[in-house]
């Protein structure tokens, strides 16, 4: 089976392979889909990988096409030994890039979140330990800026950080006016209540950790909006109780259906309070006329 | 060569009986699988593993065809201290030089044996590389920036565990545990003679380690992210409600889960508070030491015997660990 014919077979077969990873790289980067699956820190290395992936399915070309026969041998057992398992291989590794190319690019959305459970609550908002100063400090600075604010317009590139802040001290921002967007996730079918979840994944690395984060909203009345639809919510933060915690609440004035924005998911940022200025400084006149609409 | 078959075919079989058992379990009461939502969530998991791994194993990949062709076998061999302790401090180090994931480290310390790395040092490195380096340090930092001493005892007990480790590798096991023999490679050492030099002879090695990890990489993303997708985080949580459950719940999701050591800790920091320190301590350990995509590639590298004794090390290593660390937290 391992006669010099079959192994340039392998190569060949090898090499469309790893040409089809990387043009399917490229066709991501392209697209602008890229940061559906992955971090934008770690899309810029993904994106370096159609080069050693290009280059490794040259070499095997060349090896397939002109190697010598004498040098093409299989001495290091590497290459499947039957017909059978070499079709298990490559469609092993076909299979991913099938799904690629035929499903369209997609957002995660509320089947996902259902599954990871939305949390309401904020990891800066545990005291349970010792905490870091710095840490507490940048909160509570980003706290006392968002309450100068008549209007506590939340950014994406700051939506865990804004959240955070406003969870940890909670009693002040009673009744403040915010305007924030996200997808809908429709809260459980059996509480029979006319709140739902305004959500947002929160992505670390890739998709894989991605959190989902909410925040609950009382649309007033009933709405009839599917779920994963993208709304902009305006209204009252208020603390309300839910399952014996204490959780804030947005009373909406305004639901506004939106499409969705071309970077879904939220990460993290380094330093909230300095994102936040430049945030406001770049793009204070956007935020003005949201607010005007 | 013949022995190695049914062991070889074993990982492959893996999915497809998961597969039958999903859709024999999953099936009948629940219409809602065949729903697009679904299979795009999987998809979404899938790739986003998938992207998320590949830089980095094509990195191990290309390091360790680079090792091969340039490094002489002796080079790595004087390189390590002589005497199993200094060694072993030694591997704990040299994951602060190689800052990849666990799954580029694989290839790599393949290579690394092959160059005449003992088997014990080897295994200090696997465990300790994917933890003990500044990207993960900076993560775990990152994510649990309200309570640093995780972070800390993150790297404190995974250098413990990974030397205990290497210690009772070193004393237990004489034979070479590795599935492809070392004698059986040095027979190859006649250069193959490549058309394009040496340039072309990096890119084809690499090549081989990518098909060679690459499928156990795919299977392990395959059943990490269905596992994502059909898994319900709430069932599970009821499980650990018990103070020495939530260590082995924590430890299951770890390995299952699969995720990137310098992401896992976000993960763990959402558990903050539902779960006391010390599991989550066990989730941050023991999911870089040994997940499900880790442990194929463990399998591939491996006699199955050692393999498993190396994953009841890994695994009652990290439980004793977490729950003394716990005392301290």
């Amino acid at each position: 089976m391992n006669d010099s014919r079959s192994i340039r077979m392998h190569y060949t077969l090898r090499a469309f392979i790893l040409l089809s990873f990387a043009l399917y790289i490229g066709h991501l980067a392209q697209q602008d889909t890229l940061h559906y699956y992955v971090t934008p820190k770690l899309a810029s290395l993904v994106k370096l990988c159609p080069i050693p992936l290009a280059a490794m399915a040259f070499s095997l070309t060349i090896q397939a096409l002109f190697g010598k026969s004498s040098a093409l041998c299989n001495c290091d057992q590497h290459l499947p030994r039957s017909g059978l398992r070499s079709i298990t291989l490559y469609s092993l590794f076909l299979f991913p890039l099938l799904l690629g190319f035929l499903l369209p690019d997609r957002a995660l959305g509320s089947v996902a979140a259902s599954k990871k459970g939305v949390s309401l609550t904020y990891v800066a908002s545990e005291q349970k330990f010792i905490s870091s100063d710095s840490y507490q400090e940048e909160f509570a600075e980003l706290a006392r800026i968002l309450y100068e604010q008549p209007v506590i317009s939340v950014y994406p590139e700051i939506f865990s950080e804004t959240f955070g802040a406003i969870d940890r001290y909670k009693q002040p921002f009673e009744g403040k006016e915010i305007i924030v967007s996200g997808f809908l996730y429709p809260n459980e079918p059996e509480s029979h209540d006319k709140s739902f979840t305004l959500s947002r994944f929160l992505v670390q690395c890739c998709t894989a950790d991605a959190t989902p984060f909410g925040i609950m909203v009382d649309p007033g009345t009933q709405i009839s909006l599917p779920a994963d639809t993208w709304i902009e919510v305006r209204g009252k933060l208020h603390i309300v109780q839910y399952k014996g915690q204490e959780i804030m609440q947005i009373s909406a004035v305004s639901i506004t259906p939106i499409s969705q924005p071309p970077t879904p998911y939220i990460y993290t940022s380094p330093d909230s309070v300095e994102a936040w200025y430049q945030l406001e400084k770049s793009s204070g006149g956007a935020s003005e006329q949201a607010s005007a609409k | 060569m013949k022995t190695f078959t049914p062991i070889k075919i074993l990982p492959l079989l893996l999915p497809v009986a998961f597969l039958i058992i999903l859709s024999i379990v999953w099936l009948p009461e629940h219409q809602a699988l065949l729903d697009n939502a679904y299979i795009d969530s999987f998809k979404i998991a899938l790739i986003g593993i998938l992207l998320e791994a590949l830089p980095f194993v094509l990195a191990g990949a290309l390091l360790s065809s680079l090792l091969r062709v340039f490094v002489p076998d002796e080079m790595i061999s004087r390189w390590i201290p002589k005497r199993p302790i200094p060694a072993i401090i030694f591997a704990c180090l040299l994951g602060v030089i190689f800052p990849i994931c666990e799954c580029g480290m694989i290839p790599l310390v393949r290579r690394l044996i092959h160059k005449g790395m003992p088997v014990y040092v080897a295994i200090v490195f696997i465990l300790s590389g994917p933890i003990l380096n500044p990207v993960v340090y900076g993560a775990t930092f990152t994510a649990f920036r309200s309570h640093p001493v995780l972070a800390y005892s993150r790297m404190g007990l995974a250098f413990c565990v990974a030397c205990i480790i290497g210690l009772a590798v070193y004393a237990t096991v004489k034979k070479s545990p590795l599935r492809l023999s070392v004698t059986q490679e040095t027979e190859e050492t006649h250069q193959r003679s490549f058309r394009g030099g040496k340039l072309v002879s990096i890119f084809v090695h690499t090549s081989d380690e990518f098909f060679e990890m690459g499928k156990y990489l795919i299977i392990g993303c395959l059943l990490t992210s269905a596992i994502q997708t059909f898994m319900v985080h709430d069932s599970l949580v009821a499980i650990g409600g018990k103070p020495l459950g939530s260590y082995l719940f924590m430890m299951g999701l770890a390995f299952v889960l699969s995720l990137c050591s310098t992401s896992d800790a976000f993960v763990a920091s959402t558990f903050l508070h539902t779960f006391p320190p010390g599991s989550l301590l066990a989730f941050l350990v023991l999911g870089p030491m040994l997940d499900f995509k880790n442990s194929l590639m463990l399998m591939a590298l491996f006699k199955t015997k050692f393999a498993l004794y190396l994953f009841f090390l890994i695994f009652s290593g990290v439980f004793i660990g977490s729950v003394l660390f716990s005392i301290w937290l």
